[in-house]
């Protein structure tokens, strides 16, 4: 190690413990004084860059620390309660909007009929008063019944026309079957005179304060069901 | 119930890991607040700029604490931090504290002890070093890196490092040779 390299190096990391840098120390005694020197010079630079601390540092800081982290906490429980609340909010909104969109009920009782396939094979031979309890039950068709047997009825249960409990019934027609759906008037719902798709042929009808909505294969039994209703539904 | 007895256990373990979180916390103030505040001073020249930025510098560390995988980086890491909450203060305030800070570190250190003249003598003279010569010096010597890692902590290159080291002793030996032999003349 030339001199110069020696020199910076020393002037660089006099604490250097670099075997080169300690070999070249050791060539010579004036080096090792010169090392020294600097050493010594180092210390002194420690001890005037040691300027007082002021004494509660340390628990200031983590003070700091703490009050801003409990107000953080505190800021992120309140932003969950926001968004728990905005949620419930748009929810809620969305639920009632729901409710009073309107509703085309030809496609309802289209999909209801699909859904139960069930009701077009049983054969449970309802009596028209079993009916009227159940028509009892409907909120707007309390007083509504029929007044004496609507040709013979295989099938009857409640289903849900939009949050709507209304009642299915399957009946017996001309030539087929009819599933005839009883539900209570509502303004929100779109009553259509006629619908259909490739299978069934529907109709709507309005008896007393009820929708009646008829659905066959044939048009002849929708007539035949819609003349029946009209004698015999009050 | 079940559901009930696991967030319970959840919230537990939460706070366990808030609780270490925060022993973590306090024994890196212990251990380091005073070489941190130190390196401040020396970097913005002024004692109370440089407990708030040391304050600046712990609650950012505690905000990323998780950040910090091996607590032996902790040193670095810290001044990582300040450096950046000293170059932040310089965006937020346009006037520059480097104008004030001889005259400060005049004020904050009274020779009023003959002993200590010298050590009075030498704190102004590292207040007047070029900070680009200071601060590899400050990370020499209260933070006890070598050359590569001040290299690293400063994005320079380590020969850049050493020149500087060089020139900062340099200068510093110089106007302390030089009172010597003016005091042992006046002597």
């Amino acid at each position: 190690m030339d001199e110069l390299k020696f020199r910076r190096h020393a002037y660089g990391e006099p604490q250097s413990q670099d075997p080169e840098f300690l070999a070249a120390i050791n060539e010579d005694s004036s080096r090792e004084e010169f090392v020294n020197d600097l050493k010594f010079l180092d210390a002194k630079l420690e001890q005037a860059l040691k300027v007082d601390v002021p004494d509660d540092l340390s628990d200031k800081l983590i003070l700091r620390q703490q009050l801003t982290h409990h107000h953080s906490q505190r800021k992120k429980t309140g932003f969950m309660v926001a968004m728990a609340a905005s949620v419930a909010f748009v929810a809620g909104i969305s639920f009632s909007l729901l409710r009073l969109a309107p509703v085309d009920l030809g496609d309802h009782a289209l999909a209801h009929v699909y859904h139960e396939d069930e009701a077009m094979t049983a054969d449970q031979n309802v009596s028209f008063k079993d009916v009227n309890v159940q028509l009892a039950s409907l909120k707007g068709l309390e007083n509504s019944r029929f007044t004496q047997q609507p040709g013979e009825v295989f099938y009857t249960t409640y289903c849900d026309f939009q949050g709507v409990k209304s009642i299915h019934l399957v009946m017996e027609g001309q030539q087929g079957k009819v599933t005839l759906f009883v539900v209570p008037a509502e303004k929100r719902f779109m009553l259509e005179e006629s619908f259909a798709d490739e299978n069934y042929k529907g109709m709507g009808f309005e008896a007393n304060d009820a929708y009646m909505l008829a659905v066959a294969e044939q048009e002849e039994d929708l007539e035949y069901v819609k003349k029946e209703i009209i004698n015999t539904f009050i | 119930m079940f559901d009930q007895w696991r967030n319970k256990n959840k919230s537990t373990t939460v706070n366990s890991d808030m609780l270490s979180k925060q022993r973590r916390y306090n024994s890196l103030v212990r251990a380091l607040h005073a070489d941190i505040y130190r390196y401040a001073f020396w970097l913005c020249g002024d004692k109370h700029v440089a407990e708030d930025i040391t304050q600046e510098t712990f609650l950012r560390a505690w905000k990323s604490l998780d950040s910090l995988k091996d607590d032996k980086a902790a040193k670095a890491w810290l001044i990582t931090i300040l450096r950046r909450e000293n170059a932040r203060r310089f965006e937020r305030k346009q006037f520059d504290y480097s104008d004030v800070e001889q005259e400060q570190l005049v004020d904050v250190f009274s020779s009023s002890n003959e002993e200590h003249t010298e050590q009075y003598l030498l704190r102004r003279q590292i207040g007047k070093l070029d900070a680009e010569y200071r601060e590899p010096l400050l990370l020499q010597i209260i933070g006890g890196f070598s050359g590569e890692e001040i290299a690293e902590l400063l994005d320079l290159n380590r020969n850049t490092v050493m020149t500087r080291l060089f020139r900062a002793r340099n200068q510093l030996k110089d106007v302390l040779d030089t009172t010597e032999v003016r005091g042992q003349a006046n002597g």
